[in-house]
């Protein structure tokens, strides 16, 4: 065992290796940088302003070759956890993100218990009792959610709530908290805004996960030792939850490797539509505008989190599937 | 030698020429301060009003009356890249003015200024006893420190700003006094006054010398250590440019710790939160009729959105004040119109006339010679001019609120003619045709599209980018069909608006779609489109321009063209008002006898939404790319009632 998470933990050295070089080639390619990014949005202000730009060319380094470019920003990150400038926040990155990063977790895995505990029982239920009323009740909402874009959920109930409820919508305090120090008010206050993200990213997650638990658990429940189980006189609930099920979470597990970068860059689009304070809007924002440090880091760091994703999934489903071998 | 401190007649907005001399002082009175500073007042934190003021402060023209001290000016704004947000409402307070009707320069920050009978030398007359954000007095050592330390220090200003070159160079500052300073350009410069009270005109008055001269290699020997201190700078130059950021960038306003003279002064820094917060600035040096000191308003705060939707919600929401900038569009109008009465406000009228918005910016440089040849043959641009239907594109795309022209100055500015605006504007492919054939391209292959002079088909790639909110990649399509209309193929690609700007700035664009300011009277500081000039967003014959500024780079125009520079220069030294607009009125015309680009639509005035109780908003606005209103006129805008509508 141990020998087996020394190895996948070596792979993960040269595996990040590449993607670091891969991310910060990728995110050079197109043409221009982020000086001209900032002459058209100047231009666009119709400030046509050519002394200013060559000003700021020699400022960001930017003329360099990419071998060097990449070379510092490495150093930076290896030797000081310096992961380098954002251009267009004049900051840190690292100052930038762990306050974004640390919302998106929250908001991330709030949406994810949000998902299980809505999902889960209602797929054992709906598997359990196929065909009846609640089963093609659950399967009408399911495919509803997973039919409807996410962006357009979050539109359409930021829609309704500044209509009918007189709301104000797009981020997760309303105006008159922004700034303020916490407490309770500010902290209820985000309460009623926090749930509509939830909701809108949670649906689509749970009505998959709803159809995978239904397909999955139908695969066991007629197997023979089912049955068995059932002869011996154990009670329907405790075998239910024993065997069919503990066999039905497999492939859960294994996919634990994706939920976490699709955690941190996933929903992007909802993020910015509901204005929320995550990464999302930041990534976007850093790749629209080839602010390239701060791209590259943010990349960078959701390749980390699906290489310790793809580990943890390893790890769980050897713990929980006896039939995995350790080679 | 002729001194202005109201009238600048030499510029001829059409004010009778009358100089008037006296400087305009208010009588001993007592003035008043904003409610809420008379607690730090009272603790001994801040010194009295009147110790804050300048011995003549300016007294503010306002817009309808004396107002109230209160509330907080709340407005949007884009989590990236909209740095105007702010500089269009606090930073374009330069040394002067314009008045809100965009007809004559007045003073500001300068309470009078003179400028010798050549037109080569203004002398600015600074405030005694006015001082920066934090207190410090500001006086012509400050842009003495500009001059010499900023300026004229080639690493901290690799490329100058025109504004402050003049035909023989780059301009002399003297300090003739602590209070007096002279810009001498050696020779006639006759805009330079219009020129900074347009936006970039700040640049001498933003650099508190207190502040500035601790990240100077000059002032401080030790300046490495700080260099070192911050991981955001290698060297004292990127150091200081961190600190001294130019103000139409992000820079300025992400260090809030640089004095300012602005009415409002940043508390926190722009993109680091979820909201921009500005307080009011307790040294600002303009006070109203009454002897209130400005600005009425407290606070501006921007809250920082991702979306340009997400604005519009607020603003039915009533959670925006007053605002302009990304609400102003034909497409949100009619759903503001349908909240107007829940978020309690109305509307103005923006006057933002640029001289065109949509312009077919054909290469007149081509490095591919045969395409060289046709672009610049002007029987070619005539023939491409009338083969579009604007109005089609006008109906389709922006509800008919706009009109069909060539990129000219707007019918009531001084310097309209209608034939520049109407020429080769009607739809019509007869004409169409036979002026493509007459520019040698009437041989046609088998699918009917016109050859070129070596014969085979010729071809010209539309860069087309998402920019202005104004629907381009939509209206290109509609283009490229109208095109093939009567033979001629032109591709369309969509891109990003960086690397259309990186293709075109390297000269190695076909053409491309954008727009072009000039239309009212910055078409004599930024004609763009009349004259070949080098810059960012804009490039019709960029070799040209470039052998404007200097004859040995780029390449040597027609002699037409040549024509066009000679003239233009000649605007620069022109005597008197009439006199320059005669000469600016001849570029023009040689410039639209060349039809270097072909306009397609001059759209109608824009809007913004002020909340019911805001008084004193400049209606109409007028706003172009250099003018950057309303920033000097925020201050005089006051919450009726004294704070925000609930």
């Amino acid at each position: 065992m141990m020998g087996f998470c020394l190895r996948r933990i070596m792979y993960m050295i040269p595996t990040l290796f590449l993607v670091s070089i891969v991310t910060f080639v990728i995110i050079q390619l197109p043409p221009g940088d982020y000086l001209d990014s900032l002459a058209a949005d100047m231009g666009e202000s119709g400030s046509d302003n050519t002394a200013v730009v060559e000003t700021l060319r020699q400022q960001y380094g930017l003329g360099q070759p990419m071998y060097v470019q990449y070379y510092k920003w490495m150093k930076g990150i290896l030797l000081h956890g310096n992961f380098g400038i954002s251009f267009e926040k004049n900051v840190l990155v690292t100052d930038l993100i762990w306050d974004r990063l640390g919302w998106t977790f929250g908001i991330s895995m709030l949406t994810l218990l949000f998902i299980w505990i809505t999902a889960l029982p209602i797929g054992i239920y709906s598997a359990v009792r196929k065909y009846s009323f609640g089963d093609y009740t659950a399967t009408f909402f399911g495919f509803i959610g997973l039919a409807v874009p996410n962006f357009l959920l979050a539109l359409l109930m930021m829609y309704v709530s500044f209509k009918y409820f007189g709301q104000s919508v797009g981020g997760l305090v309303s105006p008159e908290y922004i700034g303020e120090p916490w407490s309770q008010a500010k902290f209820i206050n985000l309460l009623q805004h926090i749930w509509m993200p939830i909701v809108v990213v949670g649906t689509s997650g749970a009505a998959a996960l709803i159809r995978i638990m239904r397909a999955n658990l139908l695969d066991e429940l007629y197997r023979p030792y089912v049955a068995t189980a059932r002869a011996k006189g154990m009670s329907e609930f405790q075998l239910l939850m024993k065997y069919p099920v503990r066999v039905a979470l497999n492939p859960f597990i294994s996919t634990i490797g994706w939920i976490l970068p699709s955690l941190v860059s996933g929903e992007i689009i909802v993020a910015v539509v509901m204005n929320l304070p995550t990464t999302g809007p930041l990534l976007l924002r850093a790749l629209l505008v080839q602010d390239m440090y701060l791209a590259g880091s943010l990349i960078l760091i959701v390749s980390l989190l699906t290489v310790i994703g793809t580990l943890i999934s390893d790890l769980l489903l050897a713990w929980i599937d006896p039939r995995i071998r350790y080679q | 030698m002729k001194t202005y401190n109201k009238i600048p007649d030499y510029l001829g907005k059409g004010v009778a020429g009358i100089c008037l001399t006296i400087a305009s002082t208010l009588p001993a009175m007592a003035y008043e301060q904003a409610p809420m500073l008379d607690e730090q007042v009272e603790a001994g934190t801040l010194p009295p009003v009147d110790e804050r003021l300048p011995k003549e402060p300016l007294i503010m023209d306002v817009v309808e009356q004396a107002g109230e001290y209160g509330g907080t000016l709340r407005r949007a704004i884009l989590g990236g890249g909209d740095q105007h947000n702010m500089v269009r409402t606090i930073g374009s307070d330069n040394m002067v003015r314009w008045d809100p009707q965009w007809t004559e320069v007045r003073p500001n920050i300068a309470k009078s200024w003179d400028v010798s009978d050549d037109a080569s030398t203004f002398t600015f007359h600074l405030r005694e006893g006015m001082r920066w954000s934090d207190g410090e007095p500001f006086s012509a050592d400050d842009i003495m420190f500009w001059y010499e330390d900023v300026f004229t220090n080639p690493d901290l200003t690799p490329n100058m700003d025109s504004t402050f070159v003049g035909p023989e160079g780059p301009v002399k500052v003297n300090k003739i006094d602590d209070y007096t300073v002279e810009f001498d350009f050696g020779t006639a410069n006759g805009l330079f006054i219009q020129n900074m009270a347009y936006g970039f005109g700040y640049h001498p008055t933003a650099y508190p010398k207190h502040y500035l001269s601790q990240f100077h290699e000059k002032y401080n020997p030790d300046v490495q250590t700080m260099v070192e201190a911050d991981p955001a700078a290698a060297d004292w130059i990127q150091l200081f440019n961190l600190k001294a950021g130019p103000m139409d960038t992000p820079l300025f306003w992400q260090n809030p710790d640089r004095p300012t003279l602005h009415a409002w002064h940043l508390k926190n820094a722009y993109g680091s939160t979820d909201r921009v917060v500005a307080e009011r600035n307790p040294y600002y040096y303009k006070v109203d009729e009454k002897g209130q000191q400005l600005p009425y308003m407290d606070r501006i705060t921007y809250d920082q959105v991702e979306d340009v939707e997400t604005i519009l919600l607020k603003a039915f929401n009533g959670e925006i004040d007053y605002m302009l900038r990304h609400l102003g569009r034909p497409s949100n109008k009619a759903s503001l119109t349908d909240n107007m009465e829940r978020g309690q406000y109305r509307f103005f009228d923006v006057g933002d006339l640029p001289a065109n918005i949509m312009i077919l910016m054909l290469n007149l440089n081509h490095t591919d010679p045969v395409k060289r040849e046709v672009i610049n043959n002007k029987d070619f641009r005539i023939g491409l001019s009338h083969a579009v239907d604007r109005q089609e594109i006008i109906d389709l795309l922006y509800f008919g609120a706009a009109t069909a022209a060539q990129t000219a100055p707007r019918e009531g500015s001084e310097l309209y003619k209608e034939w520049y605006a109407k020429q080769y504007t009607e739809f019509d492919q007869e004409l169409a045709n036979k002026h493509l054939d007459m520019a040698g391209l009437d041989k046609r292959d088998e699918e009917g599209f016109r050859l070129g002079p070596d014969g085979k088909r010729f071809t010209l790639v539309f860069l087309v980018a998402d920019v202005f909110g104004l629907q381009y990649p939509d209206a290109m399509e509609l283009i490229a069909n109208y095109a093939a209309d009567v033979g001629l193929d032109i591709q369309v690609r969509a891109t990003d608006r960086s690397r259309l700007i990186a293709l075109h700035t390297a000269n190695e664009q076909d053409a491309y779609l954008w727009n072009c300011s000039g239309g009212q009277a910055d078409a004599y500081t930024t004609p763009i489109c009349y004259v070949p000039i080098v810059g960012n967003s804009v490039s019709w014959a960029r070799e040209w321009a470039q052998w404007g500024v200097d004859n040995t780079t780029g390449s040597e125009p027609p002699q037409a063209v040549k024509d066009i520079f000679t003239a233009y220069n000649e605007v620069k030294a022109a005597g008197t008002p009439e006199d320059m607009k005669a000469r600016m009125q001849k570029v023009l015309d040689m410039s639209m006898e060349q039809f270097f680009t072909i306009g397609l639509v001059q759209n109608d005035p824009v809007f913004g939404i002020a909340r019911n109780n805001v008084r004193n908003v400049p209606e109409p606005l007028p706003i172009a790319g250099q003018l950057w209103f309303p920033a000097p006129y925020t201050a005089q805008m006051y919450f009726e009632g004294g704070a925000n509508l609930p």
